[in-house]
């Protein structure tokens, strides 16, 4: 289930939709809303079964509106939803070989667990005795089994969400659906909730597909990431590719520690392109596929991570470096956050926490940044 | 809908959530809770007073208009009926007079099945308007513009209305015989609809129903739509979700507006008289005769059997939902 990351790991968005019979594919998906508005547009992708799927994007991006298409609480404008060969776009939900886990849980308030998770096998016509003992390993499988009797209210919010977990993956869908799972659960369980769910969907071997507006938890849970704003897919890549290599300026701001150098081409020798921009900040980038030629508009991006500070300092206008202000030493725990200024443009740096004692209290210095050549990446605009 | 990528793997041996990292974030969550808590149970312990001081005002109003009558009319169901009036002397003769006394009987009974039929009809003619107006109306200004629409009658004087559903509407001459001889139902003006039984079931039915629309309305209007949607996306048809979600939820609204309308229409006077015109006797009716008569202990005892059975009914229709945890 895990080497599956190797299969696909970028230019999926891109990429032509291709009806294969195993696995779900979104074909053209588009939604506009009365009124006009588009919430998803044009949305092509395929995920196989076993695959840990994460939408990604700012609130407002589309991506719960995929989600709810797929498991049919919203109706398509265009396009279709291919499950193993089978077109869903005409079933109503509870025909649909998906079960969603919705974002505040939804548990029925005046069932027990038990009665919550049995409800799925019930709908289904599997007999009384059955179920039961369906329903109780399932809650079993969340660890719950000793809280059967108790009602949502008397539960925490961490049980609550596994009672959802089990109520849904007893009825055995084909894809899990996810809508912000974590999102009501208190940070610290969140956090420990994320290794477990994503380890017991490797066990299950089952298609789970989560949306979240969380950069860290798509990044720790997913197999591969797919990035969305204002309706479109912008990038469908694996986490480090995500996090290291940004396709378009909207990914690199939305993930968040990006510096980002927007300036012209000034050199180009086949691959390797220099971008300058106003405060003579030049940045080298290896782009195989940039169609750029000298004098165009260009924007490189290169992660905070990535830079790292010179004290000694190399001389002004060396490339891939620059000389900064220090706006404010942030300190993380395991890392500093150093913001600075050069010129008129932000820029981070993130460094390792054994160098806060030097940086500390040095806010109004100049210091030096550098970073490599091949930690530079040509956006798309 | 078996899932035909599980590996043999996860089947031969149980899945399971590796819980111990959970719980014991759990376990440090839960340490913070008792300091909370306790902060919150003292300062309500301190705003008591405060809330006792407010309701203070209401609970002496309740006291004197109502419970202080009530315990009269019983004082006076147990003494002893003279031309005058009566005087206090004890006894149980007011009771044993109405327990042989047929025609009470048969007023109750009839009564009862007048109020259970009102219960029911609007229940199933007002459950439909209240999920239309709660769950397929979209935008809250519709909603509440239609919710004030549906309260419209009640702009209007009871009395007015009652009278209106007489000559004008029921009558032999009214809107409703009209209508069917034109329609050609019927060649005759059907007498039963003016002060008949017939009339005033229909009449307590139009006049009570927004006591059952507007508890459901309520109720209905705080389903969980979200539970809504995931049971339909677990298997559930319509009927399904209706049974196991929206039933559940609704049951304190359909006991809240049950008891109104049990309630009202048992007790009921001013419908019966009007309506009824004077052919039809209630509880509430035989109540005011005997009143009108100067039999005050007798019509005491009947208000307090009435009482009685008033409650009796209101503890079985709770049972039916816990209203305390359900609402």
């Amino acid at each position: 289930m895990v080497d599956q990351e190797e299969a696909h790991t970028e230019g999926a968005a891109t990429a032509a939709p291709s009806v294969t019979h195993s696995g779900l594919d979104l074909i053209g998906l588009t939604k506009v809303f009365p009124g006009g508005t588009a919430a998803v547009a044009d949305v092509n992708l395929h995920v196989d079964h076993g695959e840990y799927v994460v939408l990604l994007g700012p609130s407002g991006c589309g991506k719960t509106t995929t989600l709810r298409m797929i498991g049919g609480h919203e109706y398509p404008t265009e396009g279709d939803i291919v499950l193993d060969g089978q077109s869903l776009v005409d079933l109503p939900p509870h025909k649909r070989p998906t079960t969603t886990v919705f974002q505040h849980f939804a548990l029925f308030p005046h069932r027990t667990s038990l009665q919550n998770v049995e409800f799925g096998l019930k709908m289904h016509g599997v007999g009384k005795e059955e179920r039961r003992k369906l329903a109780l390993e399932a809650l079993d499988m969340v660890g719950l089994a000793g809280y059967k009797d108790r009602k949502p209210g008397a539960l925490s919010g961490g049980q609550q969400q596994r009672v959802a977990l089990a109520r849904v993956l007893v009825t055995k869908p084909k894809a899990l659906l996810l809508d912000e799972p974590l999102g009501d659960l208190d940070r610290l369980l969140q956090l420990r909730m994320r290794v477990e769910l994503r380890n017991l969907q490797r066990e299950l071997g089952l298609m789970f597909i989560h949306v979240t507006h969380n950069q860290e938890e798509a990044l720790s849970m997913a197999d591969r990431i797919v990035v969305m704003n204002e309706a479109r897919i912008q990038q469908v890549a694996d986490p480090l590719t995500v996090a290291t290599k940004p396709a378009t300026e909207i990914v690199a701001r939305f993930m968040g520690d990006n510096n980002i150098i927007r300036g012209k081409v000034v050199e180009r020798e086949g691959d390797r392109l220099v971008v300058e921009d106003d405060e003579h900040i030049r940045a080298s980038v290896i782009a195989p596929n940039a169609r750029h030629a000298v004098g165009d508009p260009a924007m490189v991006s290169v992660r905070a991570a990535a830079v790292t500070v010179d004290e000694t300092g190399s001389a002004p206008g060396t490339l891939n470096s620059a000389e900064c202000e220090i706006v404010f030493v942030e300190f993380l725990g395991d890392l500093v956050k150093l913001h600075l200024m050069t010129g008129g443009e932000r820029m981070l740096a993130k460094v390792n926490a054994q160098e806060y004692p030097s940086l500390r209290g040095r806010e109004g210095e100049r210091i030096r940044i550098s970073w490599k050549e091949e930690d530079g990446q040509l956006l798309d605009a | 809908m078996a899932s035909s990528s599980t590996p043999d793997a996860a089947r031969n041996r149980p899945t399971r959530l590796a819980l111990g990292e959970v719980e014991e974030a759990e376990g440090i969550l839960r340490q913070q809770l008792p300091e909370a808590t306790g902060g919150a149970r003292e300062g309500g312990r301190k705003g008591g007073w405060g809330t006792a001081a407010l309701a203070a005002p209401g609970m002496l109003w309740i006291g004197f208009y109502l419970v202080a009558p009530l315990v009269i009319i019983i004082l006076v169901s147990f003494w002893t009926w003279t031309d005058a009036g009566f005087d206090r002397s004890w006894t149980l003769a007011n009771y044993s007079e109405l327990f042989h006394d047929s025609a009470y009987w048969h007023n109750m009974l009839s009564t009862l099945v007048t109020s259970l039929i009102a219960v029911v009809a609007c229940l199933i003619l007002g459950f439909p308007v209240a999920y239309f107006l709660a769950l397929k109306v979209q935008s809250l200004r519709l909603q509440v513009g239609l919710f004030v629409i549906a309260l419209a009658p009640f702009w209007t004087s009871f009395l007015t209305r009652a009278i209106a559903w007489t000559f004008p509407l029921m009558g032999r001459e009214g809107a409703l015989n009209q209508i069917l001889i034109k329609l050609h139902v019927i060649s005759e003006p059907i007498q039963a609809f003016g002060f008949s039984t017939l009339s005033v079931r229909l009449a307590m039915i139009q006049l009570y129903i927004l006591f059952m629309i507007t508890p459901l309305f309520f109720t209905l209007a705080q389903v969980d739509r979200s539970a809504l949607e995931s049971s339909r996306d677990l298997g559930a048809n319509w009927w399904g979700s209706f049974r196991e979600v929206i039933l559940p939820q609704t049951m304190p609204g359909i006991v809240i507006g049950s008891i109104f309308i049990f309630v009202l229409t048992m007790g009921d006077y001013g419908t019966v008289a009007t309506v009824g015109g004077g052919n039809i006797t209630s509880v509430g009716t035989l109540i005011n005769s005997k009143i009108g008569a100067v039999q005050y202990p007798q019509g005491a005892a009947s208000a307090v059997l009435l009482v009685i059975l008033l409650m009796g009914a209101v503890w079985v229709i709770t049972r039916f939902s816990n209203l305390r945890e359900d609402l």
